[in-house]
């Protein structure tokens, strides 16, 4: 019977399981694909204690981090359910089940889609969720950037030293990414950001050839290359739907000690219902969610 | 051994987790940079069908995206015990 079983190995799964081997608990880290969100980070520049750093190399930092506190993740795990026994949990997944005593939940958020004609059919052909990873393949091409929050101005910053002409698509009136990035984006004279604007469509032939909005009721189109959709995130929460209370975008309902709605269970960073999708605050709930757990167990024991 | 081509870009982490991969592996690789290589470019959609990197060409047989159990089952390497 294990202590806990952290499942996702992002920031928040990544501080608990350093956690969790420092307090000497017995338990599993299991993940998808290790590094979550934050690998697919261009720059970090928000990191107290780190000045700028990438993705990647993050990432490498981290599984050092872990390796030189012993902590074993297990890659290539998918998360199925957890069950509810008299006195323990189940956390099922493709590659077997684990009886544990607690579970922490950091399974994050993956990009939202903006179900739009020609999305689907055109991914990977000139429509993209990751820009530091598709992006260079635009060099002195023409593409558009849907958004208007952090992770839009952060690739719209990217790609402005990489294609031609750039065009944001925002459905609101006002930017509401950082200021920092909004002050930058006016130092760009290769972007032209279109408010009020809601996409319609994305077409093509082989690959896309074509963007459509809708701006006050008027039909328009843009002729471009590619299109990077950055629209926000949806927290990979599903399999826990019928076992937790979530709240009404599908985040799991937290509170400020990141308890669940399931005495026993915490959740931390970007699949928790703080909405606020920041590194710091994934670390930080990480932590506290395997301290409360730990809190749990000593106190079963009494 | 396999004649291996890695398709990637500088700045994608995924290219980076492929040939650190092929690297711990000791497989060798040709690694191509496509964005500052517009006819490698073509070559790697023309090949995959698609424009997201990395790829990967395995004796002709094409790998999109960083799929570890795809890339040692190509590779003929080891599955973990």
């Amino acid at each position: 019977m294990l202590d806990t079983v952290i499942i996702g190995a992002g920031i928040a799964g990544c501080t608990a399981a350093i956690y969790a081997s420092r307090k000497r608990m017995d338990f599993v880290l299991l993940t998808k694909s290790f590094g979550g969100q934050f690998y697919e980070s261009g720059e970090i520049l928000n990191y107290p204690g780190i000045k700028k750093t990438d993705g990647a190399d993050f990432s490498k930092k981290m599984k050092k981090q872990l390796e030189f506190n012993d902590v074993e993740i297990k890659e290539g795990v998918t998360c199925k359910g957890i069950k509810k026994r008299e006195s323990y949990f189940t956390v099922e997944t493709d590659k077997g089940d684990h009886n544990t005593k607690t579970v922490i939940i950091c399974t994050g958020a993956k990009p939202r889609k903006l179900d739009v004609s020609g999305e689907k059919r055109y991914a990977k052909k000139g429509v993209h969720y990751c820009s530091v990873c598709d992006g260079p393949l635009y060099k002195d091409k023409d593409v558009a950037v849907i958004g208007g929050g952090d992770s839009a101005l952060e690739a719209v910053d990217f790609m402005s030293k990489i294609a031609k002409k750039i065009w944001l698509v925002n459905i609101r009136s006002k930017l509401t990414g950082h200021e920092y990035l909004q002050e930058n984006l006016k130092k760009m004279d290769n972007v032209e950001v279109i408010n009020d604007a809601e996409t319609t469509g994305i077409s093509g032939n082989k690959t896309v050839s074509a963007l459509e909005y809708k701006k006050k009721g008027e039909k328009k189109k843009i002729s471009l290359d590619g299109v990077f959709i950055e629209i926000g995130r949806v927290p990979n929460t599903g399999f826990a739907e019928n076992f937790l209370q979530m709240d009404e975008h599908g985040h799991i309902q937290i509170d400020c000690a990141t308890r669940t709605s399931m005495d026993g269970v915490f959740a931390a960073g970007d699949c928790a219902s703080g909405h606020e999708y920041q590194y710091v605050i994934a670390a930080g709930q990480g932590c506290m969610a395997l301290l409360k757990a730990a809190r749990y167990l000593a106190k079963k024991q009494d | 051994m396999a004649k291996v081509t890695v398709y990637s870009t500088s700045t994608c982490p995924w290219c980076t987790k492929v040939k650190d991969f092929l690297k711990e592996n000791n497989v060798e690789f040709e690694d191509i940079d496509v964005s500052s290589d517009q006819e490698k470019q073509e070559e790697m959609v023309e090949k995959s069908g698609q424009m997201g990197v990395p790829v990967i060409d395995i004796d002709g047989e094409i790998v999109v995206g960083f799929d570890e159990d795809k890339l040692k089952k190509l590779l003929k390497l080891d599955q973990d015990a």
